[in-house]
């Protein structure tokens, strides 16, 4: 409020009252806004944790064989590689983010002499993959929705701290101001008014 | 024939699972010194993995056969799979390709050892002798290429290309 010059009059006050029940109403919706944003990015971080378990899961369950895939004989990068990954838009806390969908993989077809592990490392690796690609959809939505975080609570800070205060102040000044006028009025009034008896009288 | 007994004799035996105590070049460069230019191109010839091209000889007549139905099981296996049956094999046991995808390979690879020792029995210092042992050393040389630690590297290297090389 400091160098914001204040117009001392009714509708300044009126103008102010009506910023207060705004910003009263508003900063409720923020507040809930700022929760239900915190809980999305909470959920999305808990998905991620569990995703990230399923890929630790996937690949101890492959440890006991994963010397098969330094095999001299096959190049398994050649068989595998991802083409596109599938999202769709969505609406998380009222932000368009996109959610994860599935994979499409390029597999080069296996010929008759390829050996069997290929097609388990190639089982292997899709689902390694896929669970990558939503990990990066997912770390995508929270970046977006911390984004939105931010921004929701500094309009959250802006009404606390300035706007609800500022006007609450704005109008108990021009109230006190209003009201010392009139005072000043009907003292003055009363000042004519004996002095105009006072004249009367003589 | 007595290039072929030097050959032979002055190449260390072969176990199944030990660490192959001649690298494939090596031998090859034994052999070219050895052998005619004809047994040489035949000896070239050979392959485990297959694909050894029309063939008159009856030893490569033996591999061959062997390592086709060998494919053909395989096939046979892949089919079985999408079909959600069991597989009905020519050479292969059920047996053999049962557990983890690496153990497979070695119990794949292991019948392989066997049926070439018995293709090879009886032709000591032969042509037969001296192919069957680079289609083993094939076999030692590829087993030896099974390492864990590698493996998890080509693993995270396609998975997670960023991560290369943290693999513990």
């Amino acid at each position: 409020m400091a160098g914001v010059k204040i117009k001392y009059t009714k509708t300044e006050r009126a103008r102010q009252k009506k910023i207060l029940k705004v910003s009263e109403r508003m900063l409720p919706l923020f507040e809930a806004m700022e929760k239900s944003l915190m809980a999305s990015v909470n959920t999305i971080s808990e998905r991620i944790d569990q995703i990230k378990e399923q890929i630790e899961k996937n690949r101890k369950a492959a440890e006991a064989w994963l010397a098969v895939m330094s095999d001299s004989w096959v190049e398994i990068d050649d068989f595998i590689s991802v083409k596109e990954i599938n999202t769709k838009p969505i609406d998380v806390a009222g932000v368009r983010v996109q959610q994860f969908e599935s994979v499409d993989f390029k597999v080069m077809p296996v010929s008759e002499d390829t050996p069997l592990w290929v097609d388990d490392a190639i089982h292997l690796m899709q689902d390694q993959l896929q669970l990558l690609a939503e990990i990066n959809c997912l770390e995508d939505q929270i970046h977006l929705l911390e984004e939105e975080l931010l921004d929701v609570r500094a309009r959250v800070k802006l009404f606390e701290n300035r706007r609800i205060p500022n006007a609450k102040m704005a109008i108990r000044k021009i109230g006190q101001k209003l009201q010392d006028d009139e005072r000043l009025t009907i003292a003055t009034a009363k000042v004519v008014k004996t002095s105009n008896q006072k004249e009367v009288c003589i | 024939m007595s290039n072929v007994v030097y050959l032979m004799s002055s190449l260390p035996s072969l176990t199944f699972g030990q660490k192959p105590p001649i690298s494939l070049s090596d031998f090859k460069e034994d052999a070219k010194k050895q052998l005619s230019a004809k047994h040489f191109k035949m000896l070239e010839r050979v392959d485990v993995q297959g694909n050894n091209g029309q063939v008159d000889k009856s030893f490569l007549k033996n591999v061959n056969t062997l390592l086709k139905e060998v494919y053909q099981d395989l096939s046979e296996i892949r089919e079985a799979r999408k079909q959600n049956r069991q597989a009905n094999l020519i050479r292969l046991s059920l047996i053999a390709i049962a557990g983890n995808p690496l153990q497979r390979e070695k119990q794949i690879m292991k019948y392989l050892w066997e049926e070439l020792e018995s293709i090879e029995s009886g032709k000591t210092f032969s042509m037969t002798e001296v192919m069957v042992y680079k289609l083993k050393l094939q076999i030692l040389s590829r087993m030896n290429s099974f390492n864990a630690k590698l493996g998890a590297e080509v693993l995270t290297s396609i998975v997670n290309p960023s991560k290369k090389g943290e693999v513990q």
